[in-house]
């Protein structure tokens, strides 16, 4: 080996061995996911966190870097997940004005959807022999990732499989979301909004933002309620289905 | 700003504290999230500063559920034998979802209307 190389594999050898190289990583594959998301004119299909996610998969494969080893660096940006998690009492708070005129109504719709969405993707992954660990990882899929993720170290099923469970719910709800609302003929916003919140958590949410200020409001609502009743409810639900 | 970060902190910590010893089945983040609203409904208002941080962490909520996500790669080939059961089910149950929540919500509230008129 000549110096040169020599010098370059021992720099490599520093960066990759402290965090710098996973945050540097992590914040990148954002950005760039960001950028395309904004070019595409914020098309679900270009969901930044899917680019991210993708991107740095080919980095770590082409650096020969174990996932291990990139988690070590990047567990900081992991960190602020409960911290991100308790900050949403704001948006749930600002949104609560909303709530009180129609409390009754939303809160029964948000369990049946609740409800529907864990019994019929458990339902079907069960139906058509899917691995115990997938089909766990179903159960806090519809809520939002920070909440889910966590609901899922306690009930001791992967967070990772819900966090990507959670995305590519939110991508699929964010993209059929109004056919299917425009299918059933709903015309009021905020029940559109609701709905897709309910489903596809914060992916739906900044779509419906996207369509219409109402439908968005109510979407972050039907995302934060569905967080904190999925919390409480799903750890419940699973020891007794 | 900061003392926005430290509030939220704070409120983490005592969720956190309340989950290890008394809730061991709620994360402790959720539990922090539940006293802040709780604690924001009785103040009546937000304060700029706590407002400012939420505000930073909603708008790149995505970037922080990336280092756990890219684990999928640990699961690709357990994901590739169960790909079809996975796909049909987050199809079926998005569908599901929204198509029961938008119809629940358009029976009760037509069903409030009437009663009120």
């Amino acid at each position: 080996m000549n110096p040169n190389d020599l010098q370059i594999a021992e720099i490599w050898v520093y960066l990759s061995g402290s965090p710098l190289f996973a945050l540097i990583l992590t914040l990148t594959a954002y950005q760039v996911g960001s950028f395309f998301y904004q070019k595409t004119d914020r098309n679900p299909l270009a969901n930044p966190v899917a680019i991210a996610v993708i991107l740095v998969a080919i980095a770590l494969y082409l650096v020969d870097m174990p996932y291990q080893k990139y988690f070590e660096g990047a567990q900081f940006v992991h960190f602020l997940l409960g911290t991100a998690t308790v900050s949403l009492a704001i948006p749930i708070y600002r949104g609560v004005a909303a709530l009180k005129a129609r409390v009754f109504p939303l809160l029964i719709a948000l369990l049946c959807g609740g409800v529907v969405s864990i019994v019929s993707a458990v339902g079907v992954a069960t139906f058509l022999g899917a691995d115990s660990a997938i089909i766990g990882a179903f159960y806090p899929k519809s809520v939002t990732a920070p909440i889910a993720m966590g609901v899922a170290e306690r009930l001791g099923v992967s967070p990772t499989l819900t966090a990507v469970f959670a995305v590519i719910t939110g991508i699929i709800g964010a993209i059929l979301g109004s056919h299917i609302l425009n299918l059933l003929g709903m015309k009021q916003w905020w029940q559109r909004g609701f709905a897709i919140g309910v489903a596809a958590h914060g992916i739906g949410t900044s779509r419906a933002f996207a369509v219409h200020p109402e439908a968005g409001t109510y979407a972050s609502l039907a995302m934060g309620l569905h967080g904190i009743l999925g919390a409480l409810l799903i750890p419940l639900l699973k020891n007794y289905i | 700003m900061i003392s926005g970060l430290v509030q939220i902190l704070l409120w983490q910590g005592l969720g956190e504290l309340i989950s290890h010893f008394f809730l061991p089945i709620i994360p402790g983040p959720v539990l922090g999230l539940v006293f802040l609203l709780i604690f924001l409904i009785i103040k009546g208002h937000v304060n700029p500063s706590l407002a400012l941080v939420s505000d930073a962490f909603s708008q790149h909520l995505g970037v922080l559920f990336i280092p756990a996500a890219v684990g999928v790669i640990l699961f690709l080939p357990q994901l590739k034998a169960n790909a079809f059961a996975v796909i049909s089910a987050l199809l079926v149950s998005v569908v599901a979802t929204i198509v029961v929540t938008a119809v629940v919500l358009r029976f009760i509230s037509k069903k409030d209307s009437h009663e009120s008129q």
